[in-house]
């Protein structure tokens, strides 16, 4: 057992949280650049709103992750329940609870969909789901004509509720966030479902000699992030009053850039729920400091991108790539080793053995 | 007659505290067929190694090619010109084509204006191939090659730039992927090879190619070369008997009792990869041994039986304590029988995961609330408590799996079966890669757990495992029960001699 001083240690060192370090250093440089504008409760306000959508997306990504399956299509899920919120509502006339049921059940959908082709088909996740992202992008054009839908019975009350109705300053979204990342934490941290997600993630073919069914785990990730990336969709279109087209295109880089630098926190090497949200913070302070220090446009996509190499680097590229990037050339198929085989070397005869 | 081609004396290696190679002598004369030989782990692939470069040797080692010497002792990228290996997995790369791969070790040839000059590469390639016939097609991938045509393949670009020259084909095992109708056409290509005048190390542990093929064989058993013979002298029975090492059969310690309970596990009739009708019966406390040679199927067993076979499964079993009824083997997971699997790397640990959660993977349903909460603190007793019962060396139960050494991840790995209670214990290869120390730990361990009633099923194609544990071995040659052995019947040279066919 380790004693507690040596787990608090633990606990607060640079390894384990490195990523809080950084945010704190982040907004002791922006207080000390934009004294006047960045260190205010406003400010605080835009940082937490702002991202709550960004923060459920990336929290969509984790379990798949986990299991190591690369879900690239939560970004256009997000576009499609947001437009089809907006067209039940708008152009359907339908009520807010039933526009909202339909579009989930449409995410739902995305996410069987997605989880056929994959665990079923046993497409490499990376390509599957850029495939089912462009089937999706199709399905949003349909019903689009690739403009926005905008009505006021988005803004009417008790949808537009959904993502605006605030406790001082901070808006529901941000407790949906808090919710989101309180149930996939205690999934992945307490449960055996979740100890059975990483071992399918770290080592499949172990897992499944252990009795883990990782077909099936794999599948529900899948079903997860179309729900929960659904779920951002709809609050998205509730906050903005609109059902856009590539509502979710500009979250992508920023979940998977999240998802990424929060597994190397708190529990390294694992994709887990409260390192992403504390990525999504850091990712999400740095550009609204550097908007408001430099009002530079190319400069939330530079953070990113510089956030993600850094954070990987320190970590020593433990992190998973996508096995369809990972796949070693040159194995041959053909009659395979056979189990039984050993490697020569590796049960080299102890000093003074007599027999082989 | 000139001097051997290739000279090698006095060659040592150590691994950490183990002695791969000692003081090994080697020496292949031109047109000769060389054959080295000896059972699993007796330091054929260290050898190779070292001479490939991928090892080096302890210092003092003498290494000449052709009268000239060269060093052994540093490792290095390519050790010489003139030794030209072609290893077990061949080395090509599948999607590309026969000109590709050899292109990719000896450069493409290029036009005037600098691209590659494809009509050029694929008549050098075809004059590589072509007098070994079987009307490989140079451009296709070689995926779509048939194996033996992917071995000549391989051959070819160990070959090439090589003509006219006296040098050394080093090949290991190059049959172990062939399926058996094309092992004679290996045969006449590795004969031409020979009729060029260069000499050939050919690394098997079979017996039956020394004899079909090679002019010469060295026997190394235990890190030590303990004969190099001319073929024509020997007899399979002979040469077995060098390589089980007949005088050794003195220290076996005597098995206990043969177990005479009742089956606790029938299996009948059991088809799967390359075993074709295999039965028996595993009486409780009763630990039984599976061994063969490589491919033989012998390893297949303990996956068919715990329903951890990738391929199609046929056959019949029945634990009898569980039911009276027969199970269909490829239904054989329902039994839920746990299985200690042959690649620990690959197959037994997940490296990202500390000792404590390898070992608790199977038994989470065991440690959750009715609510599906872990229950974190039920969780660590039970691992502490595994971790003092099987003697696992670790710095604590959160630490990493992979800073474990071999052995004591084995440890993890079987008190994570035990824990299961099963009825009956499945093991492959228990041993491989496990210090001597711990291998008697492990050997300690299965047989209290079977002196407890427990059936224990042991795959391994080291014989120490066999003869350390087992009270009745199944010997499987050509994916059928070619032997039985039981008690005292149970050797060294009784076990070389039943897989290889030699009795």
């Amino acid at each position: 057992m380790t004693s507690v001083p040596t787990r608090v240690k633990t606990t607060l060192s640079f390894r384990t949280i490195g990523a809080v370090y950084v945010w704190l250093a982040i907004v002791v440089l922006f207080s000390v650049w934009a004294p006047d504008t960045f260190p205010t409760a406003v400010t605080v306000k835009q940082v937490l709103n702002g991202n709550a959508v960004a923060g459920l997306v990336a929290l969509s990504v984790v379990p798949p992750l986990a299991a190591r399956v690369f879900d690239l299509s939560v970004a256009y899920t997000m576009s499609l329940t947001s437009v089809l919120t907006a067209h039940f509502l708008v152009s359907t006339g339908l009520g807010p609870f039933t526009a909202i049921a339909l579009a989930m059940a449409a995410a739902l959908l995305v996410g069987v969909v997605n989880a056929l082709v994959v665990v079923v088909l046993r497409v490499d996740s990376f390509i599957a789901t850029l495939a089912t992202g462009a089937l999706i992008q199709s399905l949003i054009t349909m019903v689009t004509n690739d403009s926005s839908i905008t009505g006021v019975q988005l803004l009417a009350k008790p949808f537009a509720s959904i993502a605006q109705l605030d406790a001082g300053g901070i808006t529901l979204p941000v407790l949906y966030l808090l919710l989101a990342a309180l149930a996939i934490w205690f999934v992945l941290e307490h449960t055996a479902t979740g100890r059975r997600l990483y071992a399918t993630g770290f080592n499949a073919d172990a897992a499944r000699l252990q009795g883990v069914r990782t077909d099936r785990l794999r599948f529900a990730t899948l079903v997860a992030s179309a729900l929960l990336s659904g779920f951002a969709g709809v609050v998205f279109a509730s906050s903005v009053g609109s059902g856009s087209p590539t509502a979710g295109s500009p979250y992508l880089l920023s979940a998977y850039a999240a998802a990424f630098v929060g597994a190397t926190q708190l529990r390294a090497g694992r994709f887990n729920a409260w390192g992403t949200v504390i990525a999504v913070l850091l990712l999400g302070t740095g550009i609204t400091g550097l908007g408001l220090a430099t009002s530079a446009q190319w400069a939330a996509s530079l953070f990113t991108g510089s956030v993600l190499i850094v954070a990987l680097v320190l970590t020593g590229g433990r992190i998973a790539v996508p096995t369809v990037l990972r796949r070693r050339a040159g194995k041959l198929p053909g009659p395979a080793q056979p189990e039984g085989s050993t490697d020569d070397e590796s049960r080299a005869v102890p000093a003074g053995g007599t027999r082989a | 007659m000139t001097g051997p081609l290739l000279r090698v004396a006095a060659l040592s290696k150590r691994f950490g505290a183990t002695r791969a190679l000692t003081d090994v002598d080697l020496e292949v004369a031109p047109g000769e067929i060389h054959a080295l030989i000896g059972p699993n782990g007796s330091g054929k692939s260290t050898l190779i190694k070292i001479l490939a470069g991928y090892h080096h040797a302890e210092p003092g080692a003498v290494a000449e090619l052709d009268g000239e010497p060269f060093d052994l002792s540093q490792v290095a990228a390519s050790r010489h010109d003139r030794l030209r290996f072609v290893h077990q997995e061949l080395g090509l790369v599948g999607e590309l084509s026969a000109v590709d791969n050899l292109a990719l070790r000896h450069g493409f040839a290029r036009t005037a204006f600098g691209n590659i000059d494809w009509p050029e590469m694929e008549r050098r390639t075809h004059a590589l191939v072509e007098r070994f016939g079987l009307g490989i097609d140079v451009r296709r991938p070689l995926a779509a090659a048939t194996p033996v045509q992917r071995t000549v393949v391989a051959i070819a670009a160990a070959l090439q730039g090589w003509e006219g020259r006296r040098g050394v084909l080093v090949l290991d095992e190059p049959t172990a992927v062939l399926p058996p109708g094309e092992v004679a056409r290996l045969f006449d290509i590795v004969r031409e090879v020979r009729a060029a005048g260069a000499g050939v190390l050919y690394v098997s542990h079979r017996m039956d190619e020394i004899f079909a093929l090679a002019d010469r064989v060295t026997v190394i058993r235990g890190g030590r070369r303990i004969a190099t013979r001319p073929v024509a002298d020997l007899t399979p029975r002979s040469l077995a008997a060098l390589m089980a090492g007949e005088e050794m059969d003195t220290d076996h310690r005597p098995p206990s009792s043969p177990a005479t309970g009742d089956p606790v596990l029938e299996v009948r009739d059991l088809w799967a990869g390359p075993l074709r009708g295999v039965g028996f019966d595993l009486a409780r406390g009763e630990r039984l041994g599976v061994t063969g040679l490589v491919g033989s199927g012998h390893e297949i067993v303990p996956y068919a039986v715990c329903g951890a076979h990738t391929g199609r499964v046929n056959g019949r079993l029945r634990l009898t304590e569980r039911s009276t009824r027969w199970t269909e083997a490829r239904d054989a997971r329902a039994l839920g029988l746990p299985l200690v699997p042959a690649d620990r790397a690959a197959e037994g640990v997940i490296g990202d995961f500390s000792v404590g959660e390898n070992l608790t993977l199977p038994l989470l349903d065991r440690l959750r609330t009715r609510s599906g909460r872990l229950r974190r603190r039920r969780e660590a007793t039970l691992t502490e408590d595994w971790i003092n019962r099987v003697d696992v060396r670790t710095a604590g139960r959160t630490a990493r799996i992979t800073t474990l050494s071999g052995g004591n991840q084995q440890k993890v790995v079987m008190a994570r079966c035990l824990a299961q209670r099963p009825p009956v214990l499945t093991l492959c290869e228990p041993t491989a890669g496990v210090d001597i120390a711990t291998r008697l730990q492990l050997y300690d361990l299965i047989e209290r757990q079977a002196d407890q009633g427990t059936g224990v099923l042991v795959s391994s194609s080291d014989t120490q495992d066999l003869l350390a544990l087992c009270t009745r071995v199944l010997v499987v040659r050509d994916g059928r029960i070619a032997r039985e052995l039981s008690g005292p019947d149970i050797t060294e040279s009784t076990l070389v001699h039943a897989m290889e066919g030699t009795e």
